[in-house]
């Protein structure tokens, strides 16, 4: 196993922009109240050569940050990316054609007054991957091998459903040639049938081309489905890695459980099974002191409150930040 | 108790381009205290049989045929006045979204009690009274404080607790949720399910849950129908249906989950697309996309009735071995 894309204590803050109140406030002599976001903290993984490693987390725990970050996408605070070793940003611009995306909204990622075989081609040819000349033909390619009819190429995104404005969205961002594909909820807002024909989609393309993919999804069943390893976030921390089967199989991590636990499943009987976790995710303004879960988990004592445990491996190989696990 | 019977509703959008058939002769009833789960994909018609019930279908929609009878009432046809006094008080609506439910610039306390109001003669401190009961039921802590908050300061999941507790106000006979909790996380998505079960049992309030989601209808229904292309193709008590679906539909639904699949293995995916309504094909609006369609399933699709099951096929499923 190579890691490929390797991130490493990465931290990333968002300050809010003072209003001209605050500034004036401030000019007064008011204290600032510094309203920073940590959306990110403290995180290392490694993505190997090959492997799809799924991000878990429920909304605002940082995953698409997290995501954005190891795209190349935005820079983080402190810490470092490295694609082969090398920082796949600039000067804040990404400089690497070796990433690239997929984001969940297909409505909004493509441009709506585009034809979509340009916005197909419209970064290889930018890039020299290939020339004007010849993007027709990688148009025509790539549509084929999404499952759109290479006509298409002349229409608007307006003119596609869902699925198949997502299925162009993988085309584009496979048509730079990419070794690592982040893909950010690619398949939340499509229905059962068609969620499972993109799915099937990302199988075989992932098989055929030998990408690298870092998955993110709040479904459970989906991330399951498509990973080698999964990694679980909460309030901008990763809790729990490790192998898929494993993680999912023997969950180290209470949080971990209780997402599992929280989760409906089919065939269950949900009068007994199905338990949900107390109280809400905490703002990530004011994060909770010693272990971010511990006002919601059953086995919180003393020294989750007072002291954060560090994510350390089990003897499984599984990582966990639990000062019970 | 039989609270609703629908019968043969057909709610149709009349369009530049021809009438479509978002909900074309539905059939059920519904008992007191049930909970009802209604699935199906985008476009199915499953929202608008939801809001066909309640008299809100905006034009050019309407409802063009059929009955549907609340409490030995029907309802089609009610003059509007009329349909208004049993809306909110009657039969109340929870909608996907809380935060285009609620006004954004009353405090939640100030909607509560406009809504008791509305129905009620109750002076304004025993209105509110009723709100932070209803909250509080909703296991919002700090019922009678967060009522002089507004929405923008509750999140996702709290904003959908206060709309449900927003519908409960008047202990309705008949909650109609749309997606509840499809714009929520799991662990709340979770705790609203198993709070929804325990409210209906309680109360007695009969429940209709529309969702995509199979899984979340599992965990919360006693009755499932599925929807396809404006009509039911099957009905039944939810795990009996969901354990084996005799709608070639339904197994496809089930089968296209991951979580039913090897992992890394690839899904059974129902070919095609959703058919568009304006062009359906005669006879099952499913057979272009069905591995058992043959020269049958153009004709008139029958009703298979058994055992509290019914499913609308030429070639219904017999159990998996």
């Amino acid at each position: 196993m190579t890691a490929l894309l390797v991130a490493e204590a990465v931290t990333r803050r968002f300050v809010r922009r003072p209003s001209l109140g605050d500034r004036i406030a401030a000019a007064f002599g008011a204290a600032s109240d510094g309203r920073a976001v940590q959306a990110v903290t403290d995180v290392s993984l490694t993505l190997n050569q090959g492997e799809t490693l799924g991000l878990v987390g429920e909304s605002g725990c940082g995953k698409s940050t997290l995501g954005r970050i190891l795209a190349g996408i935005l820079a983080p605070s402190t810490g470092r990316v490295l694609l082969d070793g090398a920082s796949p940003m600039q000067a804040g611009h990404k400089i690497t054609t070796r990433i690239q995306t997929v984001f969940q909204d297909p409505f909004a990622s493509l441009n709506p007054r585009k034809r979509i075989g340009d916005s197909i081609a419209e970064g290889p040819v930018a890039h020299g991957i290939v020339t004007r000349a010849a993007s027709g033909a990688l148009v025509t390619d790539w549509l084929a091998r999404v499952g759109l009819d290479p006509d298409f190429a002349q229409r608007f995104p307006h003119q596609f459903s869902g699925g198949q404005r997502q299925r162009v969205a993988i085309a584009r961002a496979l048509a730079m040639r990419p070794d690592v594909l982040v893909c950010d909820e690619p398949v939340a807002s499509l229905d059962v049938s068609i969620q499972a024909q993109i799915l099937n989609l990302f199988l075989d393309l992932r098989r055929d081309l030998g990408l690298t993919c870092l998955f993110i999804s709040h479904d459970l069943n989906v991330v399951r489905h498509v990973s080698d390893r999964v990694a679980i976030m909460y309030l901008g921390r990763i809790v729990e890695s490790g192998e898929a089967a494993r993680v999912y199989a023997a969950p180290g991590h209470p949080y971990t459980r209780a997402l599992l636990a929280s989760s409906p499943r089919l065939g269950l009987d949900h009068a007994v099974t199905l338990r949900p976790i107390a109280g809400e995710l905490p703002s990530p303004l004011a994060p909770p002191s010693g272990c971010a879960f511990h006002p919601r988990c059953s086995m919180a004592s003393d020294i989750c409150r007072q002291e954060r445990p560090p994510l350390t491996p089990r003897s499984d190989g599984q990582l966990l930040a639990c000062h019970h696990g | 108790m039989t609270l609703l019977q629908v019968r043969d509703l057909r709610t149709h959008f009349l369009t530049r381009d021809g009438a479509v058939k978002a909900v074309d002769g539905v059939s059920f009833d519904l008992q007191r205290g049930e909970i009802l789960g209604l699935v199906g994909e985008s476009g199915s018609g499953k929202s608008v049989t939801g809001f066909s019930l309640i008299g809100l279908v905006d034009p050019p929609g309407r409802v063009v045929g059929g009955s549907i009878r609340f409490d030995g009432q029907e309802l089609v046809g009610l003059p509007v006045a009329r349909m208004r006094e049993l809306r909110g008080r009657r039969i109340a609506m929870v909608f996907q979204d809380p935060g285009a439910t609620l006004n954004p610039v009353l405090t939640i306390g100030r909607q509560m009690v406009l809504a008791v109001q509305a129905h009620r003669r109750l002076s304004e401190r025993a209105a509110r009274a009723l709100a932070a009961e209803r909250l509080t039921r909703l296991a919002i802590p700090d019922a009678e404080a967060r009522l002089d908050a507004y929405p923008h300061e509750f999140s996702g999941g709290m904003r959908q607790r206060v709309a449900i507790a927003m519908a409960l106000l008047h202990e309705p006979d008949l909650i109609i949720a749309d997606e509840p909790t499809t714009a929520l996380d799991v662990s709340i998505q979770a705790q609203i399910l198993v709070e929804m079960r325990a409210l209906a049992r309680e109360s007695g309030t009969a429940l209709i849950w529309i969702s995509h989601d199979l899984a979340a209808v599992a965990a919360v229904a006693d009755r499932i129908m599925v929807m396809y292309a404006g009509r039911i193709v099957e009905a039944g008590p939810v795990r009996a249906t969901l354990a084996a679906p005799r709608h070639p539909y339904t197994r496809g639904l089930l089968d296209s989950l991951p979580a039913t699949a090897q992992p890394g293995a690839r899904l059974r995916q129902i070919p095609g697309n959703t058919p568009a309504l304006l062009s359906l094909p005669p006879g099952c609006p499913f057979a272009p996309r069905c591995g058992y369609a043959d020269a049958a399933c153009v004709t008139d699709v029958p009703v298979i009735e058994h055992d509290g099951r019914m499913a609308r096929c030429h070639h219904p499923l017999e159990p998996r071995p």
